[in-house]
């Protein structure tokens, strides 16, 4: 991205526009609280990412940078090149211990405590996620928990995770029903966005659009165990439905002669997806998105990168 | 916490948030190459025209249509700035605050603003991720 | 000539009239349209339109109007008193295009040259004349271009008017004279009192005639480039002697509606569409739709 600016600075960028929780005003009243940066490992990017800790880590924020490549800032009497808009929002930060939590069950498969299993050699900081109460106020949604003396004890529960990430899909559809976010399964470019919902947007669609999002911050194997979870059919082998219930995706003209048929009889040239509508193919490629298994996710070769 | 704090942290110095100013922000359709000093106050802010259907203004002689956008509720805008790089990879980052925002103006190139921007709708994504971050009953 | 309503505000082009001479509402017409300032690098080109009836033509070139061209300033002025003093059979109207829209049409997204916009504004003018009640039969424009591909233009336009488009109609039309020292004498006047949009404290005003050729304006024009603003709106941005200082002097700015071979070349940006096609980094996991369509990406690095 920033190899892509025409006059990329030497050095890093030395100003930033933030949006962020007002709660960071609270942060300057409290002398003691502590307001910083740090790199954490993250399902959405492969080489860890930047997040925000508040109040000392009481919350923690993922932070996107709207950014588009031909916008600046004028900020007072200064003029910054940087155009980006920082958006720093709470993050759950179970989300991002959970990758720890099934990568030691997986290796280890014993109850253990917490601090032994977030660790990281390449992101020193995760031990900071341990500090936020949330975060032990919440492990009991995908682990079971064992307390021996005054310790407590943990191990990754599959089924509570599918639980608790069904009740996350859910509020999402909720908010994305209320906030007209358009979730058709209609072609959507990156330049063009429909304004108003399409009438044929089924349930499915939220429940399908949430688990996309949802899945930003899950490893590959949870979020193909989440679809199954959710019910929702698998569109990159996409089940033909009858002509007649076709739906329009688009505005653009359907394909009156496509031969659903076909697919019945031949079951090959449906994996080769050549008659896959577009709206298929745009949804199986979303839903395809480089999400890495909890193996890749904790893969050497990302620690080579480093 | 200091642990964790080797190489990679940047920390912000809150207490400057107490102090800092709000600054006009315009967000430009183009890239301007410099970092520095700009006359925006003699040469911008008095073109800008409140007219019907939004805010007008030229730069370098291309119309530019704008809107004020605040900053989604609840939260809040600052400019965060590094007064000094540190001398080591050791060494934590430093930035202060030097100034906030509640709102900014969107400027678009020939376009009149309208809801349908994609800034207007990427500042949505607050209201979702709550949504999606929100404690589970 | 009432120029404080385009000083208002002198972001925006500006129509002014004289009030329609009662004889022009009942006897048939001829109108004259001219334009002053079209060269210059600095403040509005001004259109300008003067009217009298058929039967009084004689009247006005008693009056000594000639090609303004020929005249000074001075004489100029007095000539304009002179048509302004004959308003029982004289009217005129002024469409003044401000250097901030010559600007912006001229390089804005789909172009809009100096040609186009000047027609424009004469056929404007035309039917602003018609609109406010004079009876026109006679129409005489001076022209820049190709002179029978524009009285073409206007012929089809305004088929009941008798139109006829020479280059030099200023000096063989005296009701086209008319039209020009209309429309120099409110050019001369906003340029040398030139009320600058921006808050440039004591500007000083010694920019010449405008014309780029003018050692003074160029002058002028090498000691107020601001880096990051270029000039003040009182500039047409869109003139060649303007941009090649901005290319070669002001920090470099960059459109995301640039050709490679636009105006300026620049840079070989890419186009917008390109900019979202492929994922610029593969390695890098691509995000839900929802933030590919809000341009929104996670930050990496700080």
């Amino acid at each position: 991205m920033v190899s892509r600016r025409k006059a990329p600075r030497s050095g890093q960028s030395e100003q930033w526009v933030l949006l962020a929780p007002e709660s960071l005003s609270g942060d300057a009243k409290n002398l003691s609280d502590e307001t910083v940066f740090v790199k954490l490992r993250a399902p959405f990017a492969d080489k860890g990412a930047m997040f925000l800790f508040i109040n000392s880590g009481q919350q923690i924020c993922e932070v996107k940078a709207f950014h588009e490549e031909y916008r600046s800032w004028f900020i007072g009497q200064t003029v910054q090149q940087d155009g980006r808009l920082l958006i720093a929002t709470p993050i759950d930060p179970l989300f991002l211990v959970l990758p720890y939590l099934i990568k030691a069950d997986k290796e280890q498969g014993k109850f253990q405590p917490v601090e032994q299993i977030v660790v990281d050699e390449e992101f020193p900081s995760c031990g900071m996620l341990l500090q936020c109460t949330p975060v032990a106020k919440s492990l009991h949604h995908v682990t079971e928990e064992k307390e021996i003396g005054s310790k407590k004890f943990h191990k990754y529960s599959k089924e509570k995770a599918l639980v608790w990430l069904k009740k996350k899909v859910d509020q999402t559809v909720k908010v994305l029903k209320s906030s007209k976010v358009c979730v058709g399964g209609g072609v959507q470019s990156a330049t063009f966005i429909r304004s108003t919902q399409g009438s044929d947007v089924k349930e499915e669609d939220y429940t399908r659009y949430a688990h996309g999002l949802i899945s930003e911050y899950l490893t590959e194997d949870l979020r193909e165990d989440l679809s199954k979870y959710l019910g929702l059919p698998d569109l990159s082998s996409p089940t033909p439905e009858p002509p007649v219930k076709k739906r329009r995706v688009s505005d653009a003209p359907v394909e009156a002669d496509e031969d659903y048929t076909k697919y019945n009889s031949d079951n090959k040239s449906r994996k080769s997806n050549s008659k896959m509508t577009a709206a298929q193919k745009s949804l199986a490629k979303v839903d395809k998105s480089g999400m890495k298994n909890i193996s890749a996710f904790f893969s050497p070769k990302a620690k080579a990168a480093k | 916490m200091a642990d964790s704090h080797a190489g990679s942290c940047v920390r912000v110095d809150h207490r400057s948030l107490s102090s800092a100013v709000s600054e006009p922000m315009h967000l430009l359709p183009c890239q301007i190459q410099k970092d520095g000093a700009a006359n925006v106050k003699e040469y911008f802010n008095p073109a800008v025209r409140d007219r019907e259907g939004g805010k007008e203004v030229s730069f370098r002689g291309r119309a530019l249509k704008g809107q004020e956008v605040s900053v989604p509720s609840g939260y809040m805008g600052v400019v965060l700035k590094e007064d000094h790089k540190p001398c080591s990879e050791e060494e934590d980052r430093l930035f202060t605050v030097k100034s906030t925002f509640r709102s900014f103006t969107q400027w678009n190139l020939e376009t009149p603003p309208s809801a349908d921007d994609v800034l207007v709708m990427s500042l949505a994504w607050p209201k979702i991720a709550a949504s999606i971050h929100a404690p589970v009953e | 000539m009432e120029l404080e309503e385009f000083e208002r505000d002198n972001s925006q082009s500006r129509l002014l009239s004289s009030p329609v001479p009662e004889i022009c509402r009942t006897e048939d017409c001829c109108l004259g349209i001219d334009e002053a300032g079209r060269g210059p690098v600095l403040g509005p080109m001004v259109y300008g339109i003067c009217y009298c009836p058929v039967a009084r033509k004689k009247d006005l070139q008693d009056s000594k109007v000639a090609d303004s061209k020929t005249l000074s300033e001075a004489d100029r002025e007095r000539l304009f008193e002179k048509l302004n003093g004959s308003s029982d059979y004289i009217g005129w109207a002024l469409h003044i295009l401000s250097p901030n829209v010559i600007s912006t049409s001229m390089q804005q997204r789909a172009k809009y040259n100096l040609n186009a916009l000047s027609h424009d504004t004469a056929i404007g003018l035309i039917q602003f004349a018609l609109d406010a009640g004079v009876q026109l039969t006679e129409v005489f424009v001076d022209t820049v271009g190709p002179a029978e591909k524009y009285q073409e233009k206007l012929k089809k336009i305004f088929p009941e008017l008798d139109v006829t488009v020479r280059p030099k109609a200023d000096s063989l039309f005296p009701v086209v004279s008319a039209a020009s020292i209309c429309a120099k004498v409110a050019r001369d006047r906003v340029v040398k009192d030139w009320k600058f949009v921006e808050d440039l404290g004591e500007l000083d005003a010694d920019y010449g005639s405008g014309y780029p050729n003018d050692p003074k304006t160029k002058e002028w024009l090498s000691r107020h480039l601001d880096p990051v603003f270029g000039y003040p709106q009182f500039v047409r941005f869109s003139w060649s002697t303007a941009q090649t200082i901005l290319d070669n002097k002001a920090t470099p700015v960059a459109w995301g509606d640039e050709d490679d071979d636009s105006a300026g070349g620049k840079s070989s940006t890419p186009s917008v569409l390109s900019f979202f096609s492929a994922p610029k980094d593969v390695s890098q996991p691509q995000s839900h739709r929802f933030f590919q369509e809000r341009h929104l990406q996670p930050l990496l690095e700080f």
